[in-house]
């Protein structure tokens, strides 16, 4: 009896075939637009690499790109007999849907968007990554879904929050969602943040406290990032103040995809 | 050449879903959708190159174009490839071959001028159909 199979998008295995050779997956989040996972990304990465990790940093925020832009990264990726090279800057593997683009608006209804993320994550090379770091968007739609639902042990995620009443109601809502589809949640971060001893008892500490997962740390508002994403220059990002706040808040973290890399 | 590694991804999902379901792939038919631009005679060489020794080994493999199917939200109107491509540059072009849906970051429609399409056909290469012997 012959049997018809149709709708096999090829592209999922593609991506796991890919992802199957990167140790850790972190999706950083927030649900909310404008609480720094970007900048949080890109300088995570950084930090990464920096401490000899193998990283690559996924820009996932296809409608609003900027991790080219803060690594100032320009031009089509290479073609590579293995689909397409990601530039390296500052020791991170950078892919985002500017490289394509190049500054151009992104209008994308429906599914487009969800398409290009699967296009880049089918197509891109990455080759054998200690972690790769994911700047999500903002909101909890397609993109989210498939991030969330690839077939991949260590997929976790970091939530991003301002320490306002606004950026941790949705922060909650994507941590609810997190705890639901089953994805750990390696703990919240504190962006922006004043008053620190005020924050962690409310804001994100709260939060963190609410869900069970650690309050990594809370960064402070730093005017030196803005210089910093202004030029596209990553190494002064990795110099700001924020970044040795953050450089704290996941040291524990990165040590551990350091311990396992050696223990395998 | 990333045709490489998506025509590799296309034998690697039919290999696989061939082992899952416990039979032999009779045929397969692969659409080559006109906006990534894709050279169809390049496609059927790298399949014919890489199903030796794979599940699509013997095989009938049927690859044909797909015309560009693409509807404006803003009118309505549904246009093909071709009737949007006059102001497209080439490095344009380039990045519609990998991403095709940055068609909406390089064309405009030409009857509302609005840049807001949805692709409803002839994206990228796919696969239509596979049949499996039991």
């Amino acid at each position: 009896m012959p049997e018809s199979e149709t709708g096999l998008d090829f592209r999922r295995g593609m991506i796991d075939r890919r992802l199957a050779r990167t140790r850790r997956v972190l999706l950083v989040m927030s649900g909310k637009g404008g609480v720094g996972k970007s900048v949080v990304s890109a300088a995570l990465a950084g930090i990464a690499a920096a401490s000899g990790l193998k990283t690559g940093l996924m820009d996932a925020d296809i409608y609003g790109p900027s991790s080219a832009l803060l690594f100032g990264a320009k031009g089509l990726p290479v073609e590579g007999e293995s689909g397409l090279v990601p530039p390296i800057l500052g020791g991170v593997k950078v892919m985002s849907v500017d490289l394509f683009a190049s500054g151009r608006p992104i209008p994308l209804a429906g599914s487009g968007a969800n398409e290009i993320l699967l296009e880049l994550l089918a197509l891109t090379d990455w080759g054998k990554l200690d972690c790769l770091v994911v700047d999500m968007p903002p909101a909890t739609g397609d993109i989210m879904l498939t991030l969330t639902s690839l077939r991949k042990d260590d997929v976790e995620a970091l939530v991003v929050t301002m320490p306002d009443r606004l950026s941790t109601s949705v922060a909650h809502r994507v941590l609810e969602l997190l705890r639901g589809g089953g994805v750990t949640t390696i703990g919240v971060l504190g962006n922006m943040v004043h008053d620190s001893t005020k924050d962690k008892e409310t804001g994100p500490g709260k939060l963190a406290e609410e869900f069970g997962v650690p309050l990594l740390g809370l960064l402070p508002y730093d005017h030196s990032v803005s210089n910093a994403v202004e030029k596209g220059d990553i190494e002064a990002l990795l110099r700001t103040k924020f970044t040795r706040s953050l450089r704290r808040a996941t040291s524990a973290y990165l040590r551990d995809i350091g311990a396992s890399r050696t223990a395998k | 050449m990333h045709e490489l590694s998506l025509v590799q991804g296309i034998i690697d999902a039919i290999g696989e879903t061939a082992k899952e379901k416990g039979g032999r792939v009779r045929s397969v038919r692969i659409g080559v959708g006109e906006l990534a631009q894709f050279d169809i005679r390049l496609v059927r060489g790298l399949l014919n190159d890489l199903k030796k020794g794979t599940s699509l080994e013997g095989a009938r493999i049927i690859v044909e174009p797909e015309k560009s199917k693409v509807k404006c939200l803003g009118c309505g109107r549904i246009w093909n490839f071709q009737e949007l491509a006059g102001p497209i540059s080439s490095d344009e072009r380039e990045i519609m071959h990998f991403l095709p849906e940055l068609l909406n970051s390089c064309s405009r429609c030409p009857n509302c001028s609005k840049n807001y399409f949805e692709i409803e056909e002839g994206r990228s290469v796919r696969i239509i159909e596979m049949v499996l012997d039991a």
